[in-house]
């Protein structure tokens, strides 16, 4: 692969362009999706594709492309170079960096998940047989192995490659009124969690299966590390400083150093921890990673750049580079020190929220929302689960969430699935006096 | 025409055949795109990206199984049939009901959407200037508040299919697109800010810039934003009021929830762990959800529409499909997968959004039908009332029952007649109370673009949604803050 990303490289210098990066990605996936406890389709893609960034005269271009066929990869360059000439130079341009020593980031391949991309069928048995344990009606999800490599080779001499596999596993169990989902994402195939994730879903769905009306209003809520995962990834996204730049932040007029939540949060973008699936060594920059808070103990410490919004807005690179905007690798939140128990005892009334989705913004500045809960919703009186209540929705504000965080659980969960894109490590979390909403009629 | 890789789809199904898969579907599906974004007119990039490679499905032993690739050689391709054929296999015995799919008669036809103007055709400095020169007329437009941002993309794109299966299918496709979006936020840090987010797409050519006019209301629509900032009180929210709900979220709110629940997939549970399952059950058709005002047809043949199709990914020809009709639920979308199950013809909503993605029951252009009313007529007769006439935030859960929509540009309607601007009014109501509610409907169809979700992965398909203004009686509104 890092043949093929200098050729495109040398043809690209030579076709005139002045910069260039090319990231090669070669993937091969296997995903098995469940539905009426039964798989649904099974599903296997074999990929080689490159993202080119190129360069001239600070305007900035790039293109996606499949590189079975250079000639094509070439074309489409060529074609990009006549199209320079028709846009100015890009507000955002700043040189490539200068490769740094690399320092690889070991433990991103599990022998064992390479292994079950070939025949995933005895892990689609054991997600069968471990979710049928428990009283449910029906289960249904999916599980994805995945082998990844890319390689980068830019033109300031950077030739970095880096193997990865990964685990995305997510189930949604039925009994019932009710239903639980929960999921797992994971650099390694660990049965063991795999079959934790069916045996969460199940027992959250037999805990909601009857349900009551609960009133909207103000109420303490528990979020579950889904719904955690959920409003965290919107968070750290809005501390990318593109979103900044492009109105998509409530950070846009706040700077490092300000207060944005209570002290007890400390949010991490963490590419060096080689457990979660965001993990990487390098950036597509070639800069390396490292691991840094976005809030430290309730403090906004970090602003996500690459080199070209770094420039622009003033500060350096903290290695999140993609193509051409930042980007969060991995969301972790630093665990509290409160059991499960504690943390219902110290809600004493309210709720615990164990999914989401649906998240949406009235206005990405000042951080209004709301999001519709799904799955089950406890009801806790007096510090302990009473019953389950029936759909609401949180409708609240981003800034107001995070200065009423009032305690976190000790332990902590990763998290991986479709409202969770960034892979994302996080304990339960108590928020108080949390808005909800019900439709009125 | 040209067509490229034709030959390989046709092996790719004799291939299949052979092994043994009782059903064997082969797509070659291409999209190239190209586009700029710019942030306050400066521009940041230009892209020119393409995604091409063989999509292939088989059914053996009762069990469906999918491969891809993107590399376009014989062996790779036939290795991809063979993986899928291998793993469709290895997971027959913990299938309890066979896969089978309806029959069809099913198209062996060519066809193609056309661009009046072809994008390429056009200086590509033209599309560049033309952030530039809307930044102008945006930025400029007001004078108490500021506009703080605002990010503009464009793009062109083509999506060329050759689809054969071994039901008789051969349908080769072109579909070219063009789209336009913004991000404008509207600032006054006494009053605060409004932000609107906005697409406009299509199937067609360059000629669409000029239809959308972003240049002409885009900066009356900031005047009006700067006054909802100044003058916009609260909305009233202590007894319930007439509502006039404006087209953009009556597209929106029938595709949430009369498209996505009338989806047959969802109905069977098929995609429960992720868009979740449907508040409709097999045996709801015929029953009455709304007015005899509600009608919701979704129609893949309207010629430059963004989910504009003749064949869908199975072979099946297309049509307008009436979901509810006066108010009763009236028919499912199906693929060849669930109409067997219903025992009926597939509608042809099977789509797939890139040679990554299986095809699944999707929607194509989804709208309310029009009523006979003026917009004035819709209004005289309300004594006290609110027009909703734009969104932002808006959710609805996953059975499509509870919805919610945050109103940006909305007035207060006195004795028959448009008065003030209110901030940030709620529309939460569930599917039966707002399709129940319906009394009347103006005439004036209008559409809107999206991207709609679904799937494992993720498939983003281009629709469009939209209706006329419609009136609701009674609704008890919320206000965000």
């Amino acid at each position: 692969m890092i043949e093929v990303g200098e050729k495109i490289k040398q043809h690209a210098l030579k076709a005139g362009f002045e910069e260039v990066a090319v990231m090669t990605y070669s993937r091969e996936s296997v995903m098995v999706k469940f539905a009426n406890g039964e798989p649904s389709v099974v599903q296997n893609w074999s990929d080689r594709v490159a993202g080119v960034y190129l360069v001239k005269g600070q305007r900035i271009l790039g293109t996606d492309i499949p590189i079975h066929n250079l000639d094509q990869v070439y074309k489409t360059i060529d074609s990009l170079l006549t199209m320079h000439e028709k846009i100015p130079p890009s507000m955002l341009y700043a040189p490539l960096p200068s490769p740094e020593k690399h320092e690889p980031l070991p433990g991103l391949v599990d022998q064992k998940l390479l292994n079950a991309i070939e025949d995933p069928s005895p892990v689609s048995e054991a997600i069968v047989e471990s979710a049928n344990r428990y009283k449910i009606d029906t289960f249904a999800g999916m599980v994805q192995l995945t082998y990844e490599q890319k390689c980068l080779v830019n033109s300031k001499d950077a030739q970095l490659v880096e193997d990865s596999t990964y685990l995305k596993v997510y189930l949604r169990s039925f009994a019932e009124e009710g239903s639980g989902q929960w999921s797992l994402g994971s650099r390694r195939l660990d049965m063991k969690k795999i079959e934790e994730v069916a045996e969460t879903a199940s027992r959250f769905a037999y805990e909601s299966r009857r349900q009551e009306e609960y009133p909207p209003g103000k109420t303490n809520i528990l979020l579950s590390p889904m719904v955690a995962g959920n409003f965290f990834n919107y968070i750290a996204d809005m501390a990318t400083a593109s979103s900044i730049m492009m109105g998509f932040s409530i950070f846009m007029n706040k700077k490092p150093g300000e207060k944005v939540a209570t002290e007890k949060l400390t949010m991490l973008d963490d590419p060096r921890n080689p457990e979660l699936p965001g993990s990487t060594s390098f950036d597509d920059e070639g800069l390396r990673t490292y691991s840094k808070p976005i809030i430290e103990k309730g403090v906004l410490s970090n602003i996500l750049h690459n080199t070209k919004t770094a420039s622009k807005m003033g500060g350096k690179s903290t290695g999140n580079a993609g193509m051409v905007f930042p980007r969060v690798w991995n969301i972790n939140i630093h665990p509290g020190d409160h059991s499960f128990e504690e943390l219902l005892a110290e809600m004493k009334e309210g709720l615990v929220v164990t999914n989401n989705w649906y998240t949406r913004l009235q206005n990405y500045i000042e951080g209004t929302f709301s999001t519709i809960l799904r799955d089950a919703i406890l009801i806790v009186k007096n510090g302990e689960i009473v019953g389950a209540a029936k759909k609401l929705r949180i409708a609240d504000s981003f800034p107001r969430i995070l200065q009423n965080i009032v305690a976190l659980g000790k332990e902590t969960y990763d998290m991986y699935w479709w409202e969770v894109d960034t892979p994302t490590r996080t304990p339960y979390i108590l928020v108080k006096e949390v808005g909800t909403s019900k439709h009125t009629a | 025409m040209t067509w490229n890789f034709e030959d390989l789809v046709v092996k790719a199904v004799s291939h299949g055949e052979k092994l043994g898969a009782t059903y064997v579907e082969a797509r070659y599906h291409s999209i190239s795109r190209s586009g700029l974004s710019a942030r306050n007119g400066e521009i940041i990039g230009a892209e020119k990206s393409f995604s091409q490679g063989i999509a292939v499905r088989v059914i053996v032993d009762g069990s469906l199984g999918f491969a891809s690739t993107s590399s376009l050689t014989q062996e790779d391709v036939l290795a991809t049939v063979e993986k899928a054929y291998k793993k469709a296999k290895s997971h027959s015995k913990l299938q309890k009901k066979p896969i089978v799919f309806s029959e069809e008669r099913l198209g062996r036809v060519t066809y193609e959407a056309t661009a009046k103007v072809k994008p390429e055709d056009v200086d590509f400095q033209e599309k560049s200037n033309y952030h530039k020169e809307l930044w102008k007329n945006v930025s400029t437009a007001i004078s108490q508040a500021k506009v703080a941002t605002m990010t503009s993309f464009y793009g062109e794109s083509l999506e060329e299919k050759i689809i054969v299966n071994t039901d008789g299918a051969y349908i080769k496709s072109r579909i070219p697109r063009l789209s336009l979006g913004y991000n404008v936020v509207v600032s006054l840090p006494s009053k605060g800010v409004i932000q609107r987010f906005f697409s406009h797409a299509a199937s067609g050519g360059y000629e669409l810039i000029n239809q959308w006019n972003v240049h002409g209301y885009l900066p009356e629509d900031v005047k009006t934003f700067e006054k909802i900032l100044l003058e916009a009180t609260k909305p009233p929210v202590d007894t319930p009021v007439d509502v006039v709900v404006g087209s953009e979220i009556v597209g929106l709110m029938v595709h949430e929830s009369c498209g996505h629940p009338s989806e047959a997939d969802r109905i069977l549970g098929r995609e429960a762990a992720q868009a979740g399952k449907s508040f409709i059950k097999p045996n709801m058709l015929g029953e009455r959800i709304g007015s005899e005002y509600a009608t919701v047809i979704d129609d893949p043949t309207i010629p430059g529409s963004n989910g504009f199709y003749l064949y869908d990914d199975e072979g099946v020809p297309a049509r307008p499909r009436y979901l509810y009709k006066n108010g009763i639920i009236n028919e499912f979308l199906h693929n060849r997968w669930t109409a067997s199950i219903f025992n009926t013809h597939s509608n042809a909503a099977a789509r797939a959004m890139s040679h990554e993605g299986e095809p699944i029951v999707r929607m194509a252009n989804t709208y309310f039908a029009p009523g006979d009313h003026t917009f004035e007529e819709l209004i005289e007769d309300i004594k006290f009332g609110v027009y909703i006439k734009s969104y932002m935030e808006w959710n609805i859960d996953d059975e499509r029952w509870s919805q919610r929509y945050g109103g940006l540009e909305a007035y207060l309607i006195e004795n028959g007649e448009l008065k003030g601007l209110v901030r940030n009014p709620v529309l939460e109501l569930t599917t039966k109370t707002f399709y129940s509610s319906v009394d009347a409907a103006d005439k004036n169809l209008a559409f809107y673009a999206g991207t709609c979700g679904k799937g494992e992965p993720m498939q983003g398909v281009p629709v469009w949604f939209g209706g006329p203004n419609v009136r609701v009686r009674n609704i008890k509104l919320r206000v965000i803050g």
